[in-house]
């Protein structure tokens, strides 16, 4: 199995940092925004450390990935799709598929035997592409690659 | 009510693919794979309860628990701005629930169950993630005449935006 990352969320920590500040302020938005460009990266690292603590994961929902998966099955897509209804497949050639995914369906097939190595391949894409590395790194640990 | 669109999906990305595959989607399978990030500003609770029906979608929203009302955040409804013996009843209710809130947080009661006295008029703030394949079934409901007022606005606007970011996508313009 072979994952690129086609798109992702801009600055997804971000994305994910003005959702859980969403929640907690009665600020508008760009103030939100402004108060988050002055905390910096770290912080925003820092909340999202806390909404996994707290398994408030509602709020990693709004990182969004499109990849392109290389060398996976029918048999296996559809068994990925019926576990993970909120994945959308898109068969572009034999064993090769577009699938949309979040960021919390990534983790939660990290955690599940039947999606750890579907789950894995967008994780070395990730690192490889460096793209939300922050967020990989709170929450699978950067060991976990 | 403001809605601002954060980021949606660049479709050019996945044209790319499907064009180094040699391949082609129809725009209703694409649509799937295009998502929007919208902050939704000053809605009513009424609103957002309609909203988060559609199930195929992320929300996180203002939470009453920590944060504070104020009793100038209400929406009112043109029916009732209108008729103004209408408005008056509106804002001698909204002003007893609010100033209930506020003795009863005084007295030491958490806001968390001081807000049970709070009117669904009362403003919040959302974001919502979605693709436009949800967009445009919620378009389809919540843009029809049936619909109430406040929702079909926000949905429209919504609409709008995608449209305005992703043209190729929608084939019927506003």
């Amino acid at each position: 199995m072979k994952a690129s990352i086609v798109w992702s969320s801009p600055n997804p920590e971000k994305t994910i940092a003005i959702a859980m500040r969403r929640c907690y302020s009665t600020k508008p938005l760009n103030e939100i925004q402004a108060e988050l460009d002055q905390k910096g990266p770290e912080y925003w690292k820092h909340l999202i450390g806390l909404a996994i603590r707290d398994k408030s994961l509602d709020v990693i929902e709004h990182f969004c990935l499109e990849i392109l998966m290389e060398d996976l099955t029918e048999q296996d897509a559809c068994k990925l799709a019926m576990s993970f209804p909120f994945m959308r497949f898109l068969k572009i050639s034999p064993n090769t598929w577009l699938v949309a995914i979040n960021a919390r369906t990534l983790l939660e097939a990290h955690n599940r035997e039947d999606g750890r190595q579907f789950a894995t391949a967008i994780l070395h894409a990730l690192k490889s592409s460096s793209i939300g590395s922050g967020f990989v790194e709170v929450a699978f640990g950067v060991t976990t690659l | 009510m403001k809605v601002t669109l954060l980021w949606c999906t660049d479709p050019t990305a996945i044209r790319a693919v499907l064009e180094r595959f040699q391949t082609d989607v129809p725009n209703e399978k694409l649509k799937e794979h295009i998502i929007y990030m919208f902050e939704i500003e000053d809605v009513s609770r009424v609103t957002t309860h309609q909203l988060i029906r559609h199930r195929l979608a992320s929300y996180d929203q203002e939470s009453q628990r920590f944060s504070a009302a104020s009793r100038e955040s209400f929406v009112i409804p043109p029916s009732i701005q209108s008729k103004p013996e209408a408005a008056r009843i509106y804002e001698e209710s909204l002003k007893a629930s609010s100033e209930a809130f506020e003795r009863m947080v005084a007295l030491g009661v958490p806001k968390e169950d001081a807000r049970y006295v709070m009117p669904h008029a009362i403003k919040t703030k959302l974001v919502m993630t979605l693709s436009a394949y949800s967009l445009e079934h919620i378009a389809e409901l919540r843009t029809a005449p049936q619909a109430q007022w406040e929702i079909r606005e926000l949905v429209t606007q919504m609409k709008r935006a995608a449209i305005e970011a992703t043209p190729s996508l929608w084939d019927i313009g506003y």
